[in-house]
């Protein structure tokens, strides 16, 4: 078996590496997402008592403290789903890296390696590039528009809507571009010495 | 041709989601790929209109800007730092010691910390890790039979699925369109079934088989009188403080299902940091597992948005609920149909595949007989813990099979013992079928109107004016006063 030529490796490696540090991305945003939720939930149930001692006391923090949250409430609810929408977009394809997209492994657990790596060559082919493209396709105009009008938030004081309308195309072209990767990948599987790194398992819920 | 291919395009799609599905191919590309490709041949072939698939823009975002689903990782995360806080191994010695005594008693104590840790968090494989890791060394080395002691370990980490707050309830909750607290409140009754009947089956074995679960000996159970109470006191406490946390927040009404799994992530970290667990890489562990379940997860669901919306418009929801409007026998027939379909499919489907691919298809057939939702939701996730359960690809079994060495344990022997489980799990779809008050009883009937019973009577009409038309006269010209 040959090896697989070294400029191909450096590209892939290159696409993991912005899945990668994109994925990571993702990763801090589960924690932040519900921290700031969180907060958010108990700084709701705790405006009444920091009105109370900002009277009673006359400390100015707890008044400023409330008033801050009356000013950014919906600007955090608003953050908290854009958090979850970007863990999601930018964590898919780093998902899909790691292969842990589930799977019907019903066929796919009992073939060999080879055909497995068939299945993903074709997979990739004949579904993950096409829907990505088209799914770019859909989404860039109505995102771009969103971006050009700097369109506001569904409720006052919120978050402008664009970056979480820009996640879609943008989620779907790093999946996509992640997807030629993997392809790659499956093709030197084939012909050269690769091996593909990171066997399907069955994820844990 | 031509005609034949466009009068059978749902059931084609249908047959094509199974094939394509079957490959093996990452379930949520398939599903985005079968809805794209036949929403091309559907416009291609005149049936839909061509900006149709414009919709899919809304659909999608439709999805990452739900509220709701911000429980997925919320929830996860929780129960990945929950599952190093050390609160099971504190709630299993505990109960333990204090039940190690009569027959069979591990085995109620191993339920009812699979119930509490239900009541906390959703995931089973945190339980089921958790009661194998600590439980079943014990269970071993005192002479339970180890089918037993594989099975309902297995089986009370699956109830957490049940019991609120479950990320399943919140799902099918989302699925249904109807409101997490509802579901919440009418799986309640369910549960508490759920867990007689588990107790009950350890009653039954103690009698008829009591070499199976024996009592403890008093040498075994080190832990009396203050010791043993502060050792139970240390497991239950904290776990009733995360119980009002997160599931008395929401039933009360104080925070959403959302926030309240937020605030429950920050209550696993307190109470893992009290018991000197919390480190970076747990927290950090938490992270990764939890980012890659939710891009998982909701791109499932996306991919089934774009399925589902392509199916509908090709009229396929319209197939589906013919088709299963007109099985015999009604009501009953049909949930007695989907239950014995949605066992099978859960061989082969992940619990968020039948979750987002099939509920969709069955929906609006159970609105058509006039079926309860959160009933019927209840008892999809009473059957779905069965998905969990049987072997050889249920959930529960392979994360036994994990952490017990294969010298110790066969794995035929963790099979064999899930099947009583199974069966109990059945026993309670099966009531669940029939008594539709353990699930509604529950409910306030107030909110909910039945839209079709509604009937607005007009007031007589006294001077017959409404039943001939208004006489029109154009030659004089009309009067406004």
């Amino acid at each position: 078996m040959r090896k697989p030529p070294a400029w191909v490796l450096a590209i892939l490696h290159g696409i993991d590496s912005i899945s990668r540090v994109v994925g990571l991305v993702a990763i801090w945003l589960t924690l932040l997402c519900a921290l700031l939720s969180a907060l958010n939930a108990g700084l709701r149930y705790s405006s009444g008592s920091l009105l109370w001692l900002a009277h009673q006391t006359g400390i100015g923090l707890f008044q400023a403290v409330y008033d801050f949250y009356a000013a950014s409430s919906n600007a955090f609810g608003d953050s908290v789903w854009t958090m979850f929408a970007a863990t999601v977009m930018l964590g898919g394809a780093w998902a899909l890296k790691v292969n842990a997209h589930v799977r019907v492994d019903l066929l796919y657990g009992a073939v060999s390696e080879r055909t497995r790596t068939w299945i993903d060559l074709l997979g990739g082919l004949f579904f993950l590039l096409p829907l990505s493209v088209l799914l770019i396709y859909f989404t860039w105009g109505w995102a771009w528009e969103s971006v050009v009008s700097g369109e506001g938030s569904a409720s006052a004081g919120g978050l402008p809507q664009w970056p979480a309308k820009m996640l879609l195309p943008g989620g779907f072209a790093l999946l996509g571009l992640q997807g030629v990767a993997e392809i790659v990948k499956c093709v030197l599987a084939l012909t050269t010495s690769y091996v593909r790194e990171f066997a399907y398992e069955k994820p844990v819920q | 041709m031509m005609d034949l291919l466009r009068g059978n395009m749902a059931p084609l799609m249908f047959a094509g989601l199974i094939g394509f599905m079957l490959i093996g191919y990452p379930a949520a590309f398939s599903l985005a790929a079968v809805g794209l490709f036949f929403g091309l041949a559907g416009i291609g072939l005149g049936l839909i209109a061509p900006d149709f698939l414009g919709n899919l823009t809304f659909q999608l975002y439709g999805v990452l800007s739900n509220d709701l689903l911000l429980a997925i990782p919320f929830f996860t995360l929780m129960g990945a730092i929950l599952e190093r806080s050390g609160l099971a191994e504190d709630l299993l010695e505990g109960f333990g010691q204090l039940f190690g005594g009569i027959r069979g008693g591990l085995s109620y104590a191993v339920i009812l910390v699979g119930a509490v840790l239900g009541a906390i968090t959703g995931t089973v494989a945190a339980s089921v890790i958790a009661m194998g890791l600590i439980s079943l060394p014990i269970m071993q080395r005192y002479g339970y039979s180890i089918r037993h002691a594989t099975g309902v370990i297995a089986a009370s980490g699956t109830i957490t699925q049940l019991i609120p707050p479950s990320l399943v309830l919140i799902v099918l909750a989302n699925q249904l369109g109807r409101s997490v607290g509802d579901m919440y409140v009418g799986a309640t009754g369910a549960s508490i079934v759920q867990v007689l009947l588990f107790a009950g089956w350890v009653l039954i074995l103690s009698i008829i088989r009591p070499q199976d679960v024996p009592a403890l000996p008093a040498s075994a159970r080190t832990l009396r009188g203050w010791a043993l109470a502060a050792k139970v006191i240390r497991g239950t406490v904290p776990s009733l403080v995360l119980i009002f946390v997160v599931l008395g927040t929401i039933l009360l009404g104080l925070v959403t299902p959302t926030e309240a799994g937020a605030m429950g992530v920050v209550g696993a970290m307190v109470l893992a940091a009290i018991n000197r667990r919390l480190s970076w890489s747990v927290l950090w562990e938490g992270m990764v597992s939890t980012m890659k379940l939710t891009a998982m997860v909701v791109f499932i669901l996306l991919g089934s948005r774009v399925f589902s919306l392509v199916f509908q418009g090709l009229g396929g929801s319209h197939w589906i609920e013919h088709m299963l409007t007109s099985l015999p026998g009604g009501q009953v027939g049909f949930l007695i149909f989907v239950n014995i379909f949605i066992f099978v499919m859960a061989f082969f489907l992940d619990f968020f595949e039948i979750a987002f691919i099939i509920i969709p298809l069955l929906t609006p057939a159970a609105t058509t007989l006039g079926i309860d939702l959160v009933w019927f939701g209840v008892m999809i996730c009473a059957n779905m813990q069965t998905s969990f359960m049987h072997p050889p690809f249920g959930f529960a079994l392979f994360y036994l099979r994990g952490i017990v060495p294969r010298e110790q344990v066969k794995t035929s022997d963790i099979y064999m013992g899930a099947i009583p489980w199974v069966v109990l799990q059945l026993v309670l779809v099966a009531i669940l079928i029939f008594w539709p008050g353990l699930v509604t009883g529950f409910l306030s009937q107030s909110g909910t109107t039945d839209l079709s019973r509604v009937q607005i009577v007009l007031p007589p009409d006294q001077n017959d004016i409404l039943n001939t038309p208004p006489a029109i006269n154009f030659d004089t010209p009309p009067k406004f006063n």
